[in-house]
């Protein structure tokens, strides 16, 4: 049964000859197969400032959201930690004077804390079709690569032999004061990315980074879908 | 995926065409198509007739080429028409020109298999190789199983089919079946296992596979009686799905070993997203093979290792192990190769120690375990006593006993006599086997050869004869340390995941 919420999504962006979806959509798609994502609301008006913040909290992460702006980081497009309504006004001018009249809007972003960086990730192998991931999150993705794959559709025992399998799987594990992570949702979360990859063909990739574990709850923060 | 979900459904009955695998591997009556007419000719087809009559088959051999004739006393047949007799089983090794034609008169006469050893397909990337190359699929599809092009063929020790060029490969059988599209890989494994000590039950190189091949062959091995363990070479495969779902169920009934050749050209995709440009062949090949619950080896060493290890061990996982040897730094080194592959050498229990340590040599020996018998000359008695003490230890799974015959040569010089007369290893490999039946608990034997140079021949002459001497016996002999402990690894983590499945 295909998700008819993502599907929509999905099709609207191949209509509009987009390659990616916007950070938002991707989060629409990812929560529609009930993957936890950040609380967050995009907006493309300054007057809708006040009420995004009412309804999301301080403190708050703003980015600058659009399919066609990847590698926000570099510029300069996300501000966090926003604990004033001066502070996310100055983000707003800012965000918006740098997406350079890119269509897209100003994502307002509940701010995840914890420590813990995961990844997941889905690929199309040319043999055996997607192939889902998970590893170390956040800047260790690349220098590290502790990363493990399954072949999707996903069992239980494989998202369980995927966490062990990484070298640093201990951090899931209840350390210096931390919770143990849900590793329950985590393989819930892994089994719903296969069932993407299985189900919408027109997902090349997607990359979840950072999965930030809030107490022993992920969510996912940043997420990229990579359309064919 | 409702659609996709039907196919699979669909399909699921009859995957695959009724084979009569018992007329291919154990044929009774064989026909070679392509001999050498002339005398004293050579060819794929004249040495596979050779080769096989060497082998001693058992079975009827016609001998095939349409200028007819006499070859090695058989008489050459012009037509596979003209064969007296019902034909289980075809060699055909005629110009590819020819193959089709060849392969269409076999089908005609009721032959249920046909290896093609000719060469000239699709591998060759011309439009007419992928022609002929598609006739014989046309041409199997109405009936007979076809194995190759393009390959080395069938060795079956049972039967005495052998494959190419080999006129001296074991006929004992055994456990391992071994799947290759690569005929040379097939061959120098099967000669690696002759003095190793690995039996095969069958091997099939099976070339461009245009017929049977990868996902087929493991669904028939896994059903195979004579089989216990599945090893394989991959290269390349022609259907993801088909492999993966082939050999997820195989590995969920018996051992299945890969060895995954062309890792280092990982296709440059362009991607995206970091998954996929972490996604590499490598990785995911060693993800599918582990989600397959399959074994992974690195090299065509480790592959013999991990097999001989399957074949001869009980089919069970050995977490604490006891080492024995002396003469070298084996305390240590075997500390520290167990522990990086998970196994324990725990210390024994105090009284064990001291019955170890009453028959071995003082100073310089160690009861604790690992054992350090003090030096290489200890004898097999003293040797047997140990092992059989240590076995009492209820921890104790597996034995390994580490002999460092190469030190017999300074015996030798001393007496002017020949190293194999001065070493007991006759005695040595009938104390372990003694030892083994008195505790069923397996031992293994490492051998190591630090002298294989030219004028140490008679070193590697005494490692043979002792091998041999173990092989009879069914103890494995493997070269180092490390080896044996990396194999027993292997069978640890299959066996580990088979019991977690079973729960």
């Amino acid at each position: 049964m295909k998700n008819d919420k993502a599907m929509k999504m999905i099709d609207k962006a191949l209509r509009k000859g987009q390659k990616t979806l916007s950070e938002y959509d991707a989060k629409q798609v990812l929560a529609a197969y009930d993957i936890p994502v950040t609380k967050e609301i995009l907006i493309k008006d300054k007057e809708h400032l006040e009420k995004a913040i009412q309804k999301i909290g301080f403190p708050l992460v703003m980015k600058g959201c659009s399919a066609e702006i990847a590698h926000k980081t570099e510029k300069g497009l996300i501000h966090v930690d926003i604990r004033t309504v001066t502070e996310a006004k100055k983000a707003f001018r800012e965000i918006m004077a740098g997406m350079e009249g890119f269509e897209g809007g100003v994502l307002m972003q509940e701010m995840i804390k914890g420590r813990r960086e995961l990844v997941m990730g889905l690929t199309r192998d040319p043999q055996f079709g997607p192939c889902v991931m998970f590893g170390l999150g956040g800047i260790f993705t690349e220098i590290l690569r502790d990363i493990s794959f399954r072949r999707a559709p996903l069992e239980v025992r494989d998202t369980q032999e995927m966490m062990q399998e990484i070298k640093g799987h201990k951090i899931l594990e209840a350390v210096r004061g931390m919770e143990a992570a849900d590793t329950k949702r985590l393989t819930e979360m892994l089994m719903a990315i296969g069932r993407i990859g299985l189900e919408i063909p027109e997902v090349s990739e997607i990359d979840l980074n950072p999965v930030i574990l809030c107490g022993s709850k992920p969510v996912v923060v940043d997420a990229l879908i990579v359309l064919k | 995926m409702s659609e996709n979900t039907n196919k699979v459904g669909k399909r699921k009955k009859n995957r695959y065409p009724a084979t009569d695998y018992e007329r291919i591997f154990h044929p009774r009556t064989l026909a070679i198509l392509g001999v050498s007419a002339e005398e004293g000719g050579v060819g794929f087809g004249t040495g596979m007739l050779k080769s096989i009559m060497a082998m001693g088959f058992e079975g009827k051999i016609f001998p095939v080429n349409p200028k007819g004739g006499n070859i090695s006393g058989l008489e050459i047949y012009k037509r596979v028409e003209d064969i007296p007799e019902k034909v289980d089983f075809a060699i055909i090794a005629v110009a590819a020109r020819w193959v089709p034609a060849s392969l269409e008169a076999c089908l005609k006469i009721g032959v249920a298999g046909a290896e093609i050893l000719s060469s000239g397909f699709s591998e060759l990337g011309t439009a007419e190789g992928r022609e002929l190359e598609k006739q014989i699929q046309e041409i199997a599809a109405r009936g007979i199983r076809v194995v190759g092009p393009n390959c080395f063929g069938i060795y079956c020790p049972a039967s005495g089919l052998t494959m190419l060029p080999g006129p001296d490969l074991s006929r004992q059988s055994g456990p391992v079946a071994f799947l290759a599209q690569s005929g040379g890989m097939s061959i120098d494994f099967a000669h690696t296992g002759k003095w190793l000590g690995v039996r095969f039950s069958k091997m099939v190189s099976f070339g461009n596979g245009a017929d049977l091949r990868e996902a087929e062959l493991l669904n028939h091995l896994a059903r195979d009686p004579e089989t216990k363990v599945i090893s394989m070479y991959i290269e390349g495969i022609k259907d993801g799905d088909a492999f993966f779902r082939e050999i997820k169920a195989a590995a969920s009934k018996k051992p299945v070993i890969v060895f995954k050749g062309g890792l280092s050209h990982a296709g440059a995709r362009s991607v995206a997203s970091h998954t996929a440009s972490m996604g590499g062949s490598r990785v995911i090949w060693q993800s599918i093979l582990k989600q397959a619950g399959a074994i992974q080896v690195n090299d065509t060493e480790e592959l013999a290792q991990v097999n001989l290890a399957f074949s001869l061990l009980p089919h069970r996982s050995f977490k604490s192990i006891s080492v024995t040897g002396g003469g070298g730094a084996i305390g240590v080194t075997a500390c520290d190769t167990a522990e990086k592959y998970g196994m324990d050498i725990p210390s024994l229990y105090p009284e064990l120690q001291a019955r170890i340590e009453n028959v071995l040599p003082r100073p310089g020996s160690s009861a604790i375990n690992p054992i350090d018998v003090a030096n290489p000359f200890v004898g097999p008695e003293v040797l047997k006593e140990a092992l059989l003490a240590a076995a009492q230890d209820d921890r104790i799974e597996l034995q390994i006993i580490v002999s460092l015959l190469f030190h017999y040569k300074t015996i030798a010089r001393m007496f002017g006599k020949p190293v194999s007369e001065v070493a007991p290893y006759r005695e040595l490999a009938q104390a372990v086997r003694d030892v083994v039946d008195q505790t069923g608990k397996p031992v293994i034997a490492v051998l190591p050869n630090v002298k294989k140079g030219l004028d140490d021949m008679d070193i590697t002459e005494l490692i043979a004869l002792t091998r041999q001497e173990y092989m009879n016996h069914g103890i494995p002999v493997f070269d180092e340390l490390h080896d044996a402990v990396r194999a027993i690894a292997h069978m640890n983590t299959y066996y580990g995941r088979r019991k977690h499945e079973k729960r």
